[in-house]
């Protein structure tokens, strides 16, 4: 898993979940944060709270190349600085009031989003299409333990079923969660993706009961 | 058309936000549900003896069951909204009205525990409201996958309505929706539709709407 260390990727969302103009919360080592895509389709990365009243960021909403608070409006920039105040129109928000913002990079139908100047580019995907993203109740053992494979360095996870090779990418979560990232090869056909889809919710179940019995333990 | 009505009832917005996608108006005659406990004095029970709201009355047509009224409005006034012919259709439009009851006992029941002080194990309502929306969010899933963007069809119907407003109260019971991607853009997708209206907790896209201009003020 990348997520571990200041200066890695976390693979915090799928592209298909983030249309453009939209703002959604996501998941870092370092906390919650706001991602969203501006109207012209560019990604930012921003911690999850406006300076002003401590709103989440990711209640609120993207009009044209800026993220609005929903509280009081006060709106950012893809750089986090404050655009504009709207209970101040005359004043042009000072340079020190601005959100801090993190490096976010899309690749292959994957966001990634680093705490701190990662040194390389986020792995790449060998071919796998991602499908859908789930949070699983369960540390990472305990989803290997369900899938009966092991994580690779990079979060991976293959499990073959009836409904194809099926590659999890997992992201660890606070208090025991996992985001699970469900990757499928190539161009699979409708009934093959709604088998897939089944088949992980399965493995969610598992795993969960697997942590549950671990925990009462 | 008459509507028992309480603001902050999710079930009654169901109606409200029908009517308001179908073009009727309603005259809403409003129920002092907390603190008065009005939809359980005699007046009202002779209305609808399992003692809630919404209620709506039409003529000598009175429903005491959201669904209904749901199915009521869109006849009456836009078909568009029912199952078409194609029996999938007509099939998950009856399963996911059927559903709805149960955000409404899960999440609905966390809602009131925690806003109205409702007694009721909450850990429990909690986990029930979570895997309802689990089994939503895969509905979605699959539906997305035979590339519809709703849950009986590419166009919405009653069923969405149905499930919609508890969905999006969920926080106030303490279920997060920060989990669910594909609720999310169905979400989204209702409230962008025409004739959408808010009730509390449940806002419109700002987005949708130009900024508002401000007056510049030479400082």
């Amino acid at each position: 898993m990348l997520s571990d260390t200041t200066g890695s990727w976390t693979p915090v969302a799928l592209s298909q979940d983030l249309p453009a103009g939209t703002v959604i919360p996501a998941y870092i080592v370092s906390g919650s944060i706001a991602l969203w895509r501006s109207d012209s389709g560019r990604i930012a990365a921003s911690a999850d709270r406006c300076p002003h009243r401590g709103m989440r960021l990711s209640h609120g909403f993207v009009r044209g190349e800026a993220i609005s608070c929903i509280y009081h409006g006060w709106s950012y920039a893809q750089s986090g600085h404050c655009l504009r105040i709207p209970a101040h129109p005359g004043l042009k928000p000072p340079e020190t009031i601005r959100v801090a913002t993190y490096v976010v990079e899309e690749a292959d139908g994957v966001i990634w989003v680093a705490a701190g100047a990662p040194g390389s580019m986020p792995p790449g995907l060998d071919g796998f299409v991602p499908f859908r993203s789930l949070t699983v109740h369960a540390a990472r053992a305990a989803i290997e333990d369900a899938a009966g494979a092991t994580a690779g360095p990079e979060g991976l996870v293959d499990i073959t079923s009836g409904a194809g090779n099926i590659r999890l990418l997992l992201s660890a979560q606070d208090g025991d969660r996992t985001l699970v990232h469900v990757l499928l090869v190539g161009e699979a056909d409708a009934a093959t993706r709604i088998s897939a889809s089944r088949t992980v919710e399965s493995l969610r179940r598992t795993a969960e009961d697997r942590q549950e019995k671990a925990a009462a333990q | 058309m008459k509507l028992y009505d309480y603001i902050l009832s999710p079930s009654c917005y169901k109606v409200r936000l029908m009517a308001s996608l179908t073009g009727v108006t309603l005259d809403l005659r409003p129920v002092d549900f907390h603190p008065g406990a009005e939809h359980r004095s005699a007046a009202m029970l002779a209305l609808n003896p399992a003692g809630c709201i919404p209620i709506l009355e039409d003529g000598d047509l009175l429903l005491t069951e959201s669904a209904a009224m749901l199915a009521y409005l869109a006849a009456k006034a836009a078909p568009a909204w029912l199952a078409g012919e194609k029996p999938e259709e007509a099939a998950r439009v009856q399963q996911w009205l059927a559903f709805s009851s149960r955000l409404t006992a899960s999440l609905g029941g966390a809602r009131l525990h925690e806003m109205l002080l409702r007694p009721g194990d909450i850990a429990v309502l909690q986990r029930q409201g979570i895997a309802a929306l689990r089994e939503l969010e895969a509905g979605l899933v699959e539906q997305g996958v035979r590339g519809m963007r709703f849950l009986a069809s590419e166009r919405p119907t009653i069923a969405d309505i149905a499930c919609f407003p508890y969905v999006a109260l969920a926080p106030d019971g303490g279920v997060a929706l920060d989990p669910y991607p594909a609720i999310r853009l169905w979400s989204r997708a209702l409230r962008s539709l025409d004739g959408f209206i808010e009730m509390p907790g449940i806002h419109r896209l700002h987005e949708l709407k130009p900024e508002p201009p401000i007056p510049t003020v030479e400082v």
